[in-house]
Parts: structure tokens; C-alpha cells; sequence
């Protein structure tokens, strides 16, 4: 049944290729375009917000990377945080504490009588 | 009286027995279907002992395995004659299960679910952070058309010829969906091939990208991506469905089927739908899709040299897949400023084949320099090929379809 071609067929089989593997890069490549734009729009406006709102504070692009204003903060949270944490005082105490004789708190009551050998 | 109850339970027990499914295997061809099911054992053994994709080889080995019972009846391809459901064989009630199943492939419903599921376990963030990786992504696309004209030249119809160039995508639910609609009696050996090489992409990928190749390109350090917000995330989906339907209706249900799983995903107010979609939704699905198209290969549609030729021409389309690649990348390179270049390596990533070729460029790269980190750049093309390969089976079926 194969390797038996036909030849009619040929000039829109190599059409077909061309064309579709034209068409596959095309869309893609106006997705670029479009995903080009919508990175440029909102990479802008998060420069936009960086700036301080008198305008005075001018954006210095690429002056230090947003990991780098990440990592600062995080620093800043944790030292920040840190200062925040309890400090033990650091004593070992034992407190007395006295309660009224209940035989719900009894000691001796709470236990499991076990029997005893003899 | 009593030789004639002896004829009829001797007539009987014949009957019986003839109607036993081991007596079937001595009929005329019924050797046959004792190949498809060694075949089938086999391929339960690939999926089980080497775990070759064993999620969706599993059950299409099962599936084969059953249609080739003789007897069982369990599918009828009959049904299936001509690209059209026969609906009048089903309103008879003579229906097998697999029939019944096979309908969720046959009317392109089971491919658009699973790429939901896809699409909401996909992150698009490294595609939206650097688009070139479309490119990469769309170069990928070769190995489809190229296997398309060779499949022309082995004398295959045009419709076969688009079917078996699909392979090339490396995109199993696309290359179902599209074989499908245009050649369906080549279902079987087409999904066993492209999942098949699926998981054969970490053997048959390394030789192409380092024939392709040299030690100083495969150093090369790309840039630390950019950050995306969740807002880009969100808008990303619904943009790149409505432009790539409006552009190419027959690819709409793919790709809007990836969108909207992945915008389920990104969105974070539908956190059941999205779970469901990338678990219970893909797990059952997966289950129905390999079944029933382990259930198309028969032994008259599957032992012919046929299937020979398109196990060939997969793997032709797969490596010039990732061949085109690559080389779209070190074509890229020649324009790229220094420190702006991109490891060629990522370009064979494009064959969708997610997450496995992405992986694959990223172990290549740390092989040339440990502390290379590909991975996030290579699942840009990757992502960007699933795109590709879907927008290549809307071309193909708006064409041939």
C-alpha cells in the first residue's frame, strides 16, 4: 500500500507545510509582541509606584535590584522582629502553691489501687 | 430419545467451545490478536518494571490488551467506520464498554479536559517573564511539519501525513485529539508512539543537543528572570485565548481549555475547581483516554507496516523537534548582546514534553557547568511549546480537517 505517492496532491501538501509552520510562528510571534507590552505596562507601573508621591525622589533605574530592596526588608522585618521576642529572665524558680485537701486533688486517689502480694 | 440427547449436548459442548475465546486463536488470523496481546504484555511491562509514562501506558496496554480478546466484544470499531459515530449500532444496545468510552476520544472531549487539568498545573511565569521563549517554542514546531512532508513521501494521505506529524509536538492529548478527527484508524499506534517517546526524551534529546552544540554555548548563564505579578498571571490566559482563538477558531478548544485551568490556577479564588481539575478530574480522565485508546489498536489496524513507519517517523519528528530548537537559539545568538545570550540548550525544551525536556536541558547544562541553572529559562519554551503544538493541530485541522 505505501511509498505509492500521489503526485497531484504534492504542490498542496508542500503549501500546507510552509504555511502552517509559517502560521504556528506567526501567532507566536505576535504573542511576543503582545507579551512585550503587557511586561513593558507593568514593569512601568511598578516604577511608577516606587516613586515617592511629591515627585521630588527621582527613580534611579537598575540602581539596585528589587531583590536586592527585598532582601534589605526581609533584614530589616527579621532584626526588627527579633527585637520584639520575649527575653526570658532566665531564672529557674519553684513556686509553692498551697490548695485546700480535696479528695478530687488527692494524690492518693488518683492512683490505681494495685493488689498487693502477700 | 436418548441419541438424541446425546446430539444435542454434544452439539452444545461444541458450540460451546467453539465460542471460547482460545479456540478463536486457532481461527483464521487469530494468531493475530495473540501478537497484540503479547504486545500488550509487553507494554504493561514497560509501564510497570521501567515506568515509561506508567500513568497513561498502563491503561492503554490494558485497553489493548481487551480489544484483542477474542470473543469479549468489549469494542466494536465498526462503529467507528468512515470518521463518523454510527449512532444507529449504539441505539441498538449492541455496545461493548469500550465503545462506549472510545466516544469521549472520537468527539474530542477527553484531550480538552485533560489539558484543563494541564493548564491549572502549568506556570506560565517564565513564559510571560522572557516571551522570546515563544520562539523557541514555535522552532520546536519543526519536527511537525517536517515529519508531515516525509510521511507525504512514504505514501502516506494527507490526512495520516498531519496525524503522524503531530507526534512531533510531544504533546500526548494534542496528538489524540488530532488524530482523532483526521485519521482515527491510526489512533493506536500514534498515541503509542508519541507517549512512548514521551518518555524516551531524556535518551533521545542529549546526543541531538550536544551534536548541535559546543562546550562554550553550553556554558553560556542566562540572566536571572524577571518577577511577574499575579495581575500579568491572570490577564496572560484570558489574552492568549481569546487572540489564538480569534486567529485560529479550530485551535480554540485546546487552548482555551489550557487557559482556563490555568487562569483557575492563578486567579486563587477557585482553589477547588482547581484542585479538582489537577487531580480527580485528570486522574479519571486519563483513566477513560488511555483505555480507549489502547482499545483502537486491533490487530488489522495495528500489524501492518503501517505502524513500522510511524513508529519511525516519531522519533524523526521528535529529534528535529528539539534539532529546531536548538538551532533557533544559536541562530537568536548571532543578534544577542553579550550577557543577553541564551544557552541553546533551553531550545530543545520547545517540544512541550512537560516537565521532562525541561529537565533534560537543565542536567545537560550542569553537566557542561555545575552551577549553571537552566531550568526556569527551559520551562519557558517548554510551556511555550505546549502552546505551539496546540496552535500547530489548529493549523493542521483547519487545513486538512
Amino acid at each position: 500500500m505505501l511509498i505509492t505517492i500521489n503526485w497531484d496532491s504534492m504542490p498542496y501538501m508542500f503549501a500546507v507545510a510552509g504555511v502552517g509552520f509559517l502560521t504556528v510562528f506567526f501567532v507566536l510571534v505576535l504573542m511576543i509582541g503582545i507579551m512585550k507590552v503587557m511586561g513593558y505596562f507593568f514593569t512601568h507601573q511598578r516604577k511608577v509606584k516606587s516613586v515617592a508621591p511629591t515627585g521630588e525622589v527621582e527613580y534611579e533605574e537598575h540602581a539596585i535590584s528589587d531583590n536586592e530592596i527585598v532582601a534589605a526588608i526581609i533584614v530589616a522585618l527579621k532584626m526588627y522582629k527579633s527585637d520584639l521576642h520575649d527575653r526570658e529572665s532566665e531564672m529557674l524558680t519553684i513556686n509553692r502553691i498551697t490548695r485546700a485537701y480535696s479528695p478530687w486533688n488527692s494524690k492518693i486517689h488518683g492512683l490505681t489501687q494495685l493488689p498487693k502480694h502477700k | 430419545m436418548i441419541s438424541f440427547l446425546e446430539t444435542s449436548i454434544v452439539d452444545s459442548l461444541v458450540n460451546f467451545a467453539n465460542d471460547a475465546g482460545v479456540v478463536q486463536f486457532f481461527a483464521d488470523g487469530g494468531y493475530k490478536a495473540l501478537i497484540m496481546i503479547c504486545l500488550a504484555c509487553f507494554l504493561l511491562y514497560l509501564a510497570i518494571k521501567k515506568q515509561y509514562e506508567p500513568l497513561l501506558l498502563l491503561p492503554i496496554a490494558f485497553g489493548m490488551l481487551l480489544t484483542n480478546l477474542p470473543g469479549a466484544g468489549m469494542f466494536h470499531s465498526e462503529f467507528f467506520v468512515g470518521g463518523h459515530v454510527n449512532w444507529g449500532e449504539f441505539a441498538e444496545g449492541n455496545f461493548g464498554l469500550l465503545d462506549v468510552l472510545y466516544l469521549g476520544v472520537k468527539l474530542g472531549v477527553y484531550p480538552c479536559l485533560i489539558f484543563i487539568g494541564v493548564g491549572a498545573m502549568t506556570d506560565f511565569g517564565p513564559l510571560i517573564a522572557n516571551p522570546k521563549s515563544f520562539m523557541l517554542g514555535a522552532a520546536a514546531q519543526l519536527g511537525i511539519f517536517a515529519t508531515f512532508i516525509g510521511a507525504y513521501f512514504l505514501g502516506f494521505e494527507l490526512n495520516e501525513c498531519g496525524s503522524i506529524g503531530i507526534i512531533g509536538g510531544a504533546d500526548g492529548p494534542t496528538s489524540i485529539f488530532l488524530t482523532a478527527k483526521l485519521a482515527p484508524e491510526l489512533l493506536g499506534p500514534i498515541a503509542i508512539a508519541a507517549y512512548s517517546y514521551m518518555a524516551l526524551v531524556p535518551v533521545i534529546q542529549p546526543p541531538i543537543m550536544r551534536a548541535l552544540t559546543t562546550q562554550k554555548e553550553r556554558m553560556i548563564k542566562m540572566s536571572q528572570l524577571r518577577q511577574v505579578s499575579k495581575k500579568e498571571k491572570i490577564i496572560f490566559p484570558i489574552v492568549l485565548a481569546v487572540i489564538i482563538s480569534l486567529l485560529l477558531p479550530s485551535a480554540a478548544p485546546l487552548v482555551g481549555c489550557l487557559m482556563l485551568g490555568n487562569l483557575m490556577k492563578e486567579c486563587g479564588v477557585v482553589d477547588r475547581l482547581s484542585k479538582t481539575v489537577q487531580n480527580e478530574l485528570m486522574n479519571i480522565v486519563v483513566i477513560f483516554l488511555g483505555i480507549s485508546v489502547g482499545a483502537t489498536a486491533v490487530a488489522e489496524n495495528f500489524l501492518n507496516e503501517k505502524t513500522i513507519f510511524i513508529l519511525v517517523l516519531g522519533i524523526l519528528a521528535f529529534s528535529l523537534g528539539s534539532a529546531g530548537g536548538v538551532l533557533l537559539a544559536k541562530f537568536m545568538n548571532l543578534f544577542a548582546k553579550e550577557g543577553n545570550k541564551i544557552n541553546p540548550l533551553i531550545g530543545s525544551a520547545g517540544v512541550s514534553a512537560v516537565p521532562m525536556a525541561a529537565r533534560v536541558s537543565q542536567t545537560e547544562g550542569q553537566k557542561a557547568c555545575p552551577s549553571n541553572f537552566l531550568l526556569m529559562h527551559a520551562m519557558g519554551p517548554n510551556v511555550a511549546g505546549v502552546v505551539g503544538s496546540a496552535v500547530a493541530a489548529g493549523v493542521l485541522l483547519a487545513f486538512l480537517g
